[in-house]
């Protein structure tokens, strides 16, 4: 504590450390709330059913997500990034997931929503399989905080199945 | 600073950092505001600079009591002799060499 420059520099690191605690703190805290959530998907249609050029089985399909994730949201939440994949088993593949719906939800009041659409990115199989194929719909969500560590869940449904023709 | 300020003048840093980072993570704890405790954290950053930094002086009460200059005069600081005439020819020698 000899100059100026030497206090100046104390004050900023010890105060960059406690900071760097508190963040830690923050971050803590989030693991003690515990989360209640809801969610469905709904296959309203299936539009179009094909096999690509390529041999790859490729569907088209309207879905309606609804869901409640307002009880994620803590006071360290930044925003909740959301996605709906399709998995299923192939001879090929142990496990296939195909993600075909995201969106990010900014804030607890955006937290339970409903949304009718048709899927964001295309729900095309490595190969032929798709045929009669039964398969579960799962909503991920990733917990994105404003520090710390980020957390990460899902819903799984099952039940779900597709034609045995193509159409 | 003396040097029984400088040793209250980090005490009181870390008293009131610590302090600072306890009220601002209750607060913002409490009123689930993120924002609330950054900017509580940051008023606490300034204060304590504002407190310790400085030379106030609240820091310098126990001065040191540095030797007056009138007493210093009187005793001089030892000065190297002026070398004699025979050990600087021996220097000379040596320097050109």
């Amino acid at each position: 504590m000899h100059s100026f420059g030497y206090r100046a520099n104390a004050v900023l690191t010890f105060g960059v450390t406690m900071l760097a605690l508190m963040c830690f703190l923050a971050s803590l805290s989030d693991t003690f709330t515990v989360p209640t959530t809801s969610a469905e998907v709904k296959i309203l249609n299936i539009n179009w059913f094909q096999k690509q050029a390529n041999g790859n089985d490729e569907v088209s399909l309207t879905l309606n997500v609804s869901a409640d994730l307002s009880t994620l949201f803590t006071w360290n939440t930044k925003q909740v990034f959301v996605f709906v994949a399709a998995e299923y088993e192939t001879p090929q593949n142990a496990l296939n997931q195909v993600s075909l719906w995201d969106g990010i939800i900014p804030s607890k009041e955006h937290a339970k929503f409903w949304i009718h659409t048709t899927n964001k990115y295309r729900f095309v199989d490595q190969g032929s399989n798709l045929k009669g194929k039964d398969f579960n719909l799962t909503l991920h969500w990733h917990i994105m905080p404003k520090t710390g560590k980020m957390f990460a869940d899902k819903i799984v449904m099952t039940g779900y199945r597709l034609p045995e023709e193509y159409r | 600073m003396d040097w029984q300020g400088q040793k209250h003048a980090e005490m009181l840093m870390q008293i009131f950092l610590v302090f600072s980072a306890v009220a601002a993570f209750g607060a913002g704890y409490l009123m689930r505001d993120f924002r609330l405790m950054m900017l509580i954290y940051a008023g606490g950053v300034v204060l304590t600079a504002l407190v310790t930094v400085p030379n106030w002086p609240y820091f310098n009460r126990h001065p040191l009591k540095w030797l007056d200059p009138s007493e210093a005069e009187k005793h001089p600081k030892p000065q190297v002799s002026n070398i004699t005439s025979s050990s600087s020819s021996k220097k000379k020698a040596s320097k050109n060499k």
